[in-house]
C-alpha cells in the first residue's frame, strides 16, 4: 500500500500539473492561505453580527458537503476502470493485470485524495487562521480545535460519500434507501427540530463542546469517539463492498440517435454533436446524477436561507429574484458533468474542433438545465407568494445561467474540474462569479424597500452580464480554437 | 501437467452469449494460439482465465488454480498483456516497470527494468510519462511489464499490435526462446502469419464456440496453413465493399 499510495500521489500531482504548471499548482495552497488569513482578520467584525457557534455550524455544514462532493470514489473509480482502454489510464485499473485487488486501489484513491485535499486546502486554511491569530486575537488552542473539528467534518463527508457511492455500484435500491434516510434525518432536524444538527454531523457536537464555542465539556470526547467510529465504519463498509471484477456490459438499446438528430434540427451544424450528447446523458445515467448534483446545492441554499431567517433570526429579505440569481450561478455544476460523459479522444479523428464540441455541450446544458432551474424558481415564487416578481426573476435566472456557463467554458474549455485546480483560473473564476453574484444579491434584498433603484440596478447588472457572455462566447473560438481534445 | 483446463465454460453479458460451453486443455510448455473473428469471445476467454471476470457457468483452471476463486494467485503467477490497454498515463515508463516489479516482488529489479527498457530500446524514454509515449512504445512497456517477472505462463492479447516490424521480429524471437524453454503461452491474435510460426497448437473460436483445436504439425501434415483453416471454419466474406 505505501508504494501504491506514493505512486498514486505522483500520478495525481502530475495530472494536475499538466493543466497548469508546477509553480501555479503549488500556488493554490498559498492562495487558500491568503483567503483564510483575510477571513481570519475579518472575524472580529463578523462576530458582532453572528455568534461564533452559528458561524462554525455553517462552516461545518459547508466542509461536510465539500467532503461529500469530492468523495464519490465509487463512481469515479468505476469510470476510470471502465475507461482504461482510452488514451489515459490510471493506477486504479492495474488490478486487471497485476496481483493487486481493486479494494487496495480504491482505498489508495481514497487515501490519496484525503492527503491531497488536507494538504492543499485544509492545512493552508489552518495556517491562514494561525497567521491571523495575533491580529484577530484568536487563541492558538481554539484554532487547533476548530481545525480538528473541521477535519473530522471533512472526513465524515468524504468517507460517507465513499461508502454511499460504493453501495450504488452494488445496489441502486440500497443507495436510494440510504439517500432517502439521510434526507429524512435532515428533515427531522430542519423541519421538526426533533434533534440537534450534531446528531447528523457528530464533529459539530465536538466543536460545540470545546473552545472557542464553549469550555471543554463532557460531551466533546463522546462526540469525537462517535465521529471517528462512524468515519471508520463508512470506510470499512466502502472497502468491503468494492467490486473485484469490472465486467462491463453488452447492453442493447433501441437506436435513439436518429430521433434526437431529427429533433434537434434547430441546432444546424451542431445537430449530430447535440444528438450524441443527449444519447450519452441518457444512457450513462448522468441525467439522474446531474439532477441530484444540481438540486442538492439548491436544497442546501434553501436550508441556509431558512436557517438565517429562522434559526439565527436575522431578517434578511431573501426573495425569488435572489434565488433566481443563485440558481443561475449553480448551473456551472451541470456543465462540469457534461464534460465528463465520455472519452473525447475520438473527436481527433473527425472534422470537429474543441470550440464546436464546447458549444454543443453548452446547448445540451441549456436544454437540460432550463427545466430544473425554471421549476425551482417557479416553486420558490409560489411558496413565498412572490409570483409578481417572476417577470424579473426568470430573466435573471436565464442571464446568470448563460453568463456563468459561458464564463466557465471560456476559462476551462472541456476540463472544468481539472482547470479549477489552477489558482490563476480559480482567481479569475472567483472574480467573474462572485462580483456579479454579490451585486445581484445585494440589489435583490432592496426590491421591497427601494424597488425602482433595485430593479434598475438588477437590469443594469443583467445588461453587463449579457455583454460579457457575448464576449466569452466569441472568446471560446479564439482561446480553444487550436487546442487538442483532453 | 495441464497449464489450462477449461470445461463447459459459458459467459453471458446481459443475455448475449459471449462464450458457449467452451472446453479445451493446454499442456504446460505449449504455445497455444487462440484465433477467431471479431466478437468470437477470445478476449472474454482471456479475461476469465486471468481472473478479471467470472464465468457465468463451467470450470476454468490455470496452473491448477480455479479462476473464479484464485484470481489473485493466478495474477501472481502469470504475465498478462491485455488488448489495447495502456500503462498508467502519469507514471514514467521506468516508474511503471518499477511499480510492477515491486508489486510482483521481483528480485534484482533495477537490473531487470534496465534490461527490458534496453530490450525495447526505450532507455532514453525511461523518464517520459507513459501518456506521452507513442502507441507502439506503450505496447512495449506493457510487454515489458508482462515479461519482467519471468512468468511460467503468459497470456498475450494481440501482443504485436502497434509494434514496428523490427520489434515484431524481436518479440517473436523472444517468444520462441520461451517456447523452447518450455514456458506456456496463450496468445490471441489476428496476425496469422506470425502465429503460424510461433504456435504449436491452435484453437479457433467462432460465435463463442470452439470451432477447432489442433496442432500446427497436423495442419501442415495435411498441407493446410492457419489462414486456410481459419477461412474455411469461420467463412470468408466475399461481398464487395460498400
Amino acid at each position: 500500500m505505501p508504494l501504491l499510495l506514493r505512486m498514486m500521489l505522483k500520478e495525481e500531482y502530475r495530472m494536475h500539473v499538466t493543466y497548469s504548471s508546477r509553480t501555479i499548482f503549488t500556488a493554490l495552497p498559498l492562495f487558500i492561505c491568503l483567503v483564510s488569513f483575510v477571513v481570519g482578520i475579518s472575524m472580529p467584525n463578523l462576530q458582532r453580527s453572528v455568534a461564533i457557534g452559528e458561524l462554525l455550524s455553517l462552516t461545518h455544514v459547508g466542509i461536510f458537503l465539500y467532503g461529500l462532493s469530492v468523495g464519490a470514489f465509487g463512481f469515479l473509480g468505476r469510470t476510470y476502470v471502465e475507461r482504461r482502454y482510452g488514451k489515459n489510464n490510471f493506477l486504479i485499473a492495474t488490478p486487471t493485470i497485476l496481483p493487486l485487488s481493486f479494494r487496495s486501489t480504491f482505498l489508495g484513491m481514497f487515501l490519496r485524495d484525503l492527503i491531497f485535499y488536507i494538504s492543499l486546502v485544509l492545512l493552508p486554511a489552518f495556517l491562514g487562521l494561525v497567521l491571523a491569530a495575533p491580529i484577530a486575537h484568536f487563541s492558538i488552542i481554539s484554532i487547533i480545535l476548530v481545525f480538528l473539528a473541521l477535519l473530522l467534518s471533512f472526513l465524515f463527508g468524504i468517507s460517507l460519500s465513499f461508502a454511499v457511492s460504493i453501495v450504488y455500484t452494488r445496489s441502486v435500491k440500497a443507495f436510494t434507501f440510504i439517500v432517502l434516510a439521510f434526507i429524512g434525518l435532515v428533515i427531522g432536524y430542519g423541519a421538526f427540530g426533533f434533534y440537534g444538527l450534531e446528531l447528523i454531523l457528530p464533529p459539530l457536537g465536538f466543536q460545540f463542546g470545546v473552545p472557542p464555542v464553549s469550555a471543554v465539556g463532557f460531551s466533546a470526547p463522546a462526540f469525537i469517539i462517535a465521529s471517528v467510529s462512524e468515519i471508520a465504519v463508512f470506510v470499512l463498509v466502502a472497502a468491503s463492498l468494492v467490486k473485484e471484477s469490472y465486467e462491463g456490459t453488452a447492453s442493447r438499446f433501441q437506436e435513439t440517435l436518429p430521433r434526437y438528430f431529427h429533433g434537434f434540427r434547430f441546432a444546424r451544424s451542431y445537430q449530430p454533436l447535440l444528438a450524441k450528447e443527449f444519447v450519452d446523458i441518457v444512457r450513462s445515467g448522468t441525467l439522474g446524477k446531474m439532477t441530484f448534483s444540481f438540486v442538492a446545492p439548491l436544497v442546501f441554499l434553501s436550508f441556509t436561507t431558512w436557517y438565517v431567517n429562522n434559526g439565527l433570526a436575522i431578517p434578511v429579505g431573501f426573495n425569488t429574484v435572489f434565488y433566481a440569481g443563485m440558481v443561475g450561478f449553480f448551473g456551472v455544476l451541470l456543465y462540469s458533468w457534461l464534460t465528463n460523459l465520455d472519452l473525447m479522444d475520438y473527436y481527433e479523428t473527425v472534422p470537429v474542433t474543441v470550440p464546436k464540441v464546447i458549444k454543443a455541450k453548452l446547448l445540451a446544458f441549456f436544454l437540460v438545465s432550463i427545466w430544473i432551474s425554471t421549476s425551482f424558481v417557479l416553486a420558490i415564487a409560489w411558496i413565498n407568494g412572490e409570483t409578481r416578481l417572476l417577470w424579473l426573476a426568470l430573466p435573471v435566472l436565464y442571464i446568470t445561467a448563460i453568463y456563468m456557463v459561458l464564463a466557465t467554458a471560456y476559462l476551462t474549455g472541456l476540463s472544468p474540474s481539472s482547470f479549477l485546480f489552477n489558482p490563476e483560473i480559480l482567481v479569475k473564476f472567483a472574480a467573474i462569479s462572485i462580483l456579479p453574484d454579490l451585486g445581484l444579491t445585494i440589489l435583490s434584498f432592496s426590491i421591497d424597500s427601494a424597488p425602482l433603484y433595485a430593479i434598475a440596478g438588477i437590469l443594469l447588472v443583467c445588461g453587463v452580464l449579457v455583454a460579457c457572455a457575448f464576449l466569452f462566447y466569441r472568446g471560446i473560438e479564439e482561446k480553444w480554437g487550436s487546442a487538442g481534445f483532453p | 501437467m495441464r497449464a489450462i483446463v477449461v470445461e463447459n465454460l459459458t459467459k453471458e453479458y446481459d443475455g448475449l452469449r459471449a462464450l458457449d460451453s467452451v472446453s479445451f486443455e493446454v499442456i504446460e510448455g505449449i504455445f497455444l494460439g487462440c484465433f477467431g473473428p471479431n466478437g468470437a469471445g477470445k478476449s472474454t476467454l482471456l479475461r476469465i482465465l486471468t481472473g478479471q471476470i467470472p464465468a457465468s457457468s463451467g470450470r476454468a483452471e490455470v496452473l491448477g488454480l480455479e479462476c473464479r476463486t484464485k484470481a489473485m494467485e493466478i495474477k501472481k503467477a502469470v504475465g498478462i498483456v491485455p488488448e489495447v490497454e495502456s500503462p498508467p498515463s502519469y507514471l514514467t515508463a521506468r516508474e511503471f516497470l518499477y511499480f510492477v516489479g515491486k508489486v510482483r516482488k521481483v528480485d534484482d529489479l533495477e537490473k531487470k527494468v534496465d534490461r527490458w527498457l534496453g530490450f525495447f530500446d526505450l532507455a532514453d524514454f525511461g523518464g517520459t510519462l507513459c501518456k506521452d509515449l507513442s502507441k507502439g512504445m506503450r505496447q512495449k512497456i506493457m510487454l515489458s511489464a508482462a515479461f519482467i517477472h519471468d512468468p511460467r505462463l503468459l497470456f498475450l492479447d494481440e501482443p504485436f499490435i502497434n509494434l514496428d516490424p523490427v520489434y515484431q521480429r524481436k518479440v517473436r524471437e523472444y517468444l520462441l526462446e520461451l517456447r523452447d524453454e518450455g514456458r506456456t503461452v496463450f496468445m490471441c491474435s489476428h496476425i496469422l502469419e506470425i502465429a503460424q510460426r510461433l504456435c504449436e497448437e491452435v484453437i479457433i473460436l467462432n460465435r463463442g464456440k470452439v470451432a477447432a483445436k489442433e496442432s500446427i504439425s497436423s495442419l501442415q501434415a495435411r498441407g493446410e496453413d492457419l489462414e486456410t483453416l481459419f477461412l474455411r471454419l469461420v467463412g470468408g466474406n466475399d461481398a464487395a465493399p460498400p
